[in-house]
């Protein structure tokens, strides 16, 4: 299996310190960004990567898997 | 038709305002616009930045934005060893506080400093906009582009000679253009510092080392003004199962410090990635060149990047008066390489050096023998007769 599951990201607000780092260390395409200078949590993330996580200095992002063929 | 400029900067950090400042006082005409409400907020820097970076780009040495003098370093391993370089003993004709002498450096607040270099951008000629984000750009037939913003809501599109990419690390501007701004998660450090009170400090940036504190960076302590101090760290996600959050309550309670930081009282929190990083490869697109923390322009041993920010800023400035000069001159991206030529000659080979250094250092697998090659490391940048320019 090479094709990651898409996720869909939670930030945990109230921890976020809005540092940009998950952006900063993001390889999609430009615009996968939120108003607040996170990572976006409104569409799903199809690389799946999952370094946004583990740069999070607070360690404020988690996500969900979306079900393939994509409700959520 | 679409309002028309030279040069349209994305983003006024001290890269982008210095390219507006010396551009504008060169006789070209920016628009310089930031998607923020208040510059430099929330801090995402600890503000540390050298006399001489300042002087040589022209900023005044401002009340307005100085926190507090610095006068050297004092460099820690693990267990709390220091090789303490202090100008004020080293040289104390030249460095002090009295009368005739002068500091090595500055903390500064970035909220203010960010504010300054844009109001001394403005009073130079340049047209700034706040709460404009810039959202793409589009070459033009004409041999300009179109540049779409969106401000307070409302999109604009503006047509500009070359757009200047200085929107940070987070940078979009790159990725707009295809250029490979990838960051390896092994070169980007995840850092959380405190602004605390109650923490002497004695005009000296403290810099600890040791894998134990900050796997994979390290950890610092820093003045202030007004009595506080910065307790900071950062670290690299691939060498830690833990966040930094986890590492600086670590360092604060239970280091060498810990008595030292005994009573902290946390006053602020604020934090960033910071690239230890080599410079991008390539810097320049059709009608695009990108300046400061988006071309990573930044120092890969200390993660410092306010110094390369102005003076990459005043160097692409430079180049661009002279570029735009020659009536009917291309921008296409072959023409704007100059541009990174020049960076490279004046300061990228020696970020490329510091960069090997580096790499040579986390190359080193066994833990004890890579703290001592960082620690030696640091102190010989730190070092009065170190090749490289300080902080
Ligand atoms: C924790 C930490 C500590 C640091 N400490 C130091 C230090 O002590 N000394 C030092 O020299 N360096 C330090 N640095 C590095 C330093 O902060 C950066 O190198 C420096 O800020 C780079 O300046 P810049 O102008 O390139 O980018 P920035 O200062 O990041 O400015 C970019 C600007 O672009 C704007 N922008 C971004 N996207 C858009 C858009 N689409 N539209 C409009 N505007 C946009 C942003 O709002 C911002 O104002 C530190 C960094 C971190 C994270
Ligand atoms: S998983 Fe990877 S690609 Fe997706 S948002 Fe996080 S860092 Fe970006
Ligand atoms: S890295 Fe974490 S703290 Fe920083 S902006 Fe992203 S979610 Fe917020």
């Amino acid at each position: 299996m090479s094709k990651l599951q898409p996720v869909i990201f939670d930030i945990g607000w109230n921890a976020c310190i809005n540092c940009g780092a998950c952006v900063a260390i993001c390889p999609q395409e430009a615009g996968f960004i939120s108003p607040f200078d996170t990572i976006a949590v409104d569409r799903a993330c199809d690389i799946a990567c999952l370094l946004c996580e583990s740069i999070c200095p607070t360690d404020t992002i988690t996500h969900k898997l979306v079900e393939e063929g994509g409700k959520d | 038709m679409n309002q028309q400029y030279d040069l349209v900067i994305i983003g006024s950090g001290p890269a982008g305002a210095t390219v507006g400042r010396f551009a504008a006082a060169g006789g070209l005409s920016v628009l310089l616009v930031d998607k923020k409400q208040e510059l430099g907020a929330p801090i995402q820097c600890s503000g540390a930045v050298s006399r001489h970076a300042l002087e040589e780009v022209g900023v005044p040495l401002d009340d307005e934005f100085i926190l507090e003098p610095i006068y050297g370093f004092a460099i820690y391993d693990q267990a709390g060893a220091a090789t303490k370089i202090d100008y004020r003993k080293l040289k104390e004709d030249e460095y002090g506080s009295g009368p005739g002498r002068k500091p090595l450096g500055y903390v500064v607040d970035r909220r203010r400093f960010d504010r300054f270099l844009m109001t001394q951008a403005e009073r130079a000629g340049v047209e700034t906009w706040l709460k404009t984000e810039g959202l793409g750009y589009q070459p033009t037939e004409d041999g300009r582009c179109d540049v779409f913003l969106r401000r307070y809501n409302e999109k604009i599109t503006v047509s500009t000679r070359v757009l200047v990419g200085a929107d940070g690390l987070m940078s979009q501007v790159g990725k707009w253009a295809g250029l490979q701004t990838h960051i390896k998660i092994t070169e980007l450090a995840g850092c959380l510092q405190f602004i605390v009170d109650n923490v002497e400090t004695e005009g000296l940036l403290e810099i600890i080392t040791g894998h134990e504190w900050a796997p994979g960076g390290y950890a610092w302590v820093f003045p202030k003004g007004h009595g506080y101090a910065e307790i900071g760290l950062g670290v690299i996600p691939t060498m830690t199962t833990h966040s930094a959050q986890w590492h600086l309550d670590k360092f604060i309670k239970q280091s060498f410090f810990k008595e030292r930081f005994k009573d902290s009282r946390i006053l602020e929190v604020q934090g960033g990635g910071v690239p230890l990083a080599a410079p991008l490869r390539t810097q320049y697109a059709d009608n695009l060149i990108l300046v400061g923390d988006a071309a990573r322009h930044v120092n890969p041993i200390t993660g410092g990047g306010i110094h390369t920010a102005l003076s990459g800023g005043k160097l692409a400035a430079e180049f661009l008066i002279r570029h735009l000069s020659t009536p009917g001159v291309s921008c296409a991206a072959a023409e704007l390489k100059g541009y990174q030529d020049d960076w490279l000659q004046a300061l990228g080979d020696k970020m490329w050096k510091l960069y090997h250094t580096k790499t040579k250092v986390f190359h080193q697998e066994d833990i004890p023998t890579r703290d001592a090659y960082l620690y030696q490391t640091m102190s010989d940048y730190f070092d009065p007769n170190s090749e490289y320019k300080k902080i």
